[in-house]
């Protein structure tokens, strides 16, 4: 068969650069993700009394986090993944994936919460071929921890 | 002069492409784990495919096994452990014998393999060696060697009304607040998109030689994967959209098979006649 004219090549690159650039354009403002930011600080905070108007109990000074549930965020390129971490007198009671936006299943990362109460930390080990998820779930436990950890000690 | 030859071959040049990009992806994630196991995928098409030849007794195709190969290590996660790369493999190569019509596959292999494997092994993929991570301007690496490989097997029309369609289909969504176009547009996204529509998309057995059948099959590509990402996001959409392209393509090779056969038999029919 006869290839293509090499001027119609150009014509409908230009058409498809164009409708792309169109199209990236328009959802400039859409764009939820900042490349290639790992986390965000986000902290829904719920259930602390340790922070309030300068009465810091001496228990509660000593402490390496405060008391309380804490939301975290992990980003990458291919989506999110937001936690609460449920921490008391120092320990880590609960986590729990709170939203997962993610490109990829949920249920890869499933067991991951698990782990973090096992290892008492947000380092998990990595699921062959999750990189991604386990890396934004790592980031979102991080984020929670670093939203708990006590400066007032 | 042999080899000469063979690199003026559209899977020459596909391959020689594929191998570029996995030495530059490497590079760029410093890593050799891609290399690994694109070394494991090969290997282990190489092998399933040569016992299946074996058993049916059949020539087997060593260049597709290798592009195959190729394509599943560079779409595949690089920290995917290697059960999964021959499992991949293993999938794509029989899918290749198995579901076939007139010898030739129905469907694309690796597209097959790397489908079917999300649902088995659950492994994610990166698509890690379209540069989805990497700086932006190696997507220019993926459009020369894409324009090569699409200008030697003569599939623009194909690969323009698959990228057109899928772009305006973005842009109305992007529009209307339909989806997350916004992700599909940028990457890693749209490293993945411009990959697979210049190096899968146009795999010569499993689509269309005609322009006009090039066309019909890039615009149902795109629709259909576009409705997959719209409803599911994801990232098997592409694979889903070009499963519709292959199943045209089956469709359009049968519906010509079987108007040749009628042709051929009313042909037989009228020379009865006039023997009588």
């Amino acid at each position: 068969m006869k290839k293509t004219d090499k001027k119609w090549i150009i014509l409908c690159s230009t058409a498809v650069a164009a409708v792309y650039s169109a199209g990236y354009l328009t959802t400039e403002n859409q764009v939820s993700i900042e490349q290639p930011i790992h986390q965000v600080a986000k902290n829904i905070q719920t259930n602390n009394k340790a922070v309030n108007d300068g009465s810091v109990s001496n228990a509660q000074k000593n402490k390496l986090y405060k008391d309380g549930t804490f939301t975290g965020t992990g980003m990458n390129r291919r989506g999110s993944i937001d936690v609460m971490v449920t921490i008391q007198n120092d320990k880590i009671t609960n986590v729990e994936i709170s939203d997962f936006a993610m490109h990829y299943s949920e249920s890869d990362i499933v067991g991951l919460p698990d782990e973090v109460l096992k290892n008492q930390g947000a380092r998990v080990i990595n699921v062959s071929g999750a990189t991604y998820s386990t890396e934004a779930f790592e980031d979102a436990v991080q984020d929670a921890l670093n939203q708990a950890f006590n400066t007032v000690g | 002069m042999r080899t000469v030859k063979w690199m003026k071959t559209p899977k020459g040049y596909v391959t020689i492409s594929l191998i570029t990009y996995l030495i530059i992806a490497s590079i760029g994630y410093k890593t050799l784990n891609g290399i690994r196991n694109a070394l494991i995928a090969v290997v282990a098409a190489f092998v399933i495919e040569f016992f299946y030849s074996r058993i049916i007794n059949r020539k087997s195709s060593k260049d597709g096994v290798v592009i195959t190969g190729l394509i599943i290590s560079l779409v595949l996660s690089i920290t995917t452990s290697w059960p999964y790369v021959v499992g991949t493999a293993a999938i794509s190569i029989l899918s290749k014998h198995l579901l076939v019509f007139k010898k030739k596959p129905i469907f694309n292999p690796a597209a097959i393999g790397l489908f079917v494997s999300v649902f088995i092994f659950h492994i994610g993929h990166s698509w890690w060696g379209a540069f989805g991570d990497l700086p932006w301007w190696l997507m220019m690496f993926l459009l020369i060697g894409g324009y090569i490989v699409t200008d030697r097997v003569n599939k623009f029309p194909q690969v323009f009304a698959f990228l057109g369609t899928f772009f305006v289909l973005l842009f109305f969504m992007g529009y209307f607040q339909v989806g997350d176009a916004a992700d599909a547009l940028r990457p890693p996204f749209i490293n993945a998109t411009i990959f697979f529509g210049l190096f899968m998309l146009t795999d010569p057995p499993t689509s269309p030689a005609k322009y006009k059948n090039q066309i019909l099959f890039g615009v149902i590509s795109a629709v259909s994967g576009i409705v997959v990402y719209g409803m599911f996001g994801g990232l098997t959409y592409l694979f889903f959209g070009l499963f519709m392209g292959n199943l045209y393509n089956y469709w359009n090779k049968r519906s010509v098979m079987k108007s040749a056969e009628l042709k051929q038999q009313r042909m037989k029919n009228s020379q009865r006649a006039l023997y009588k």
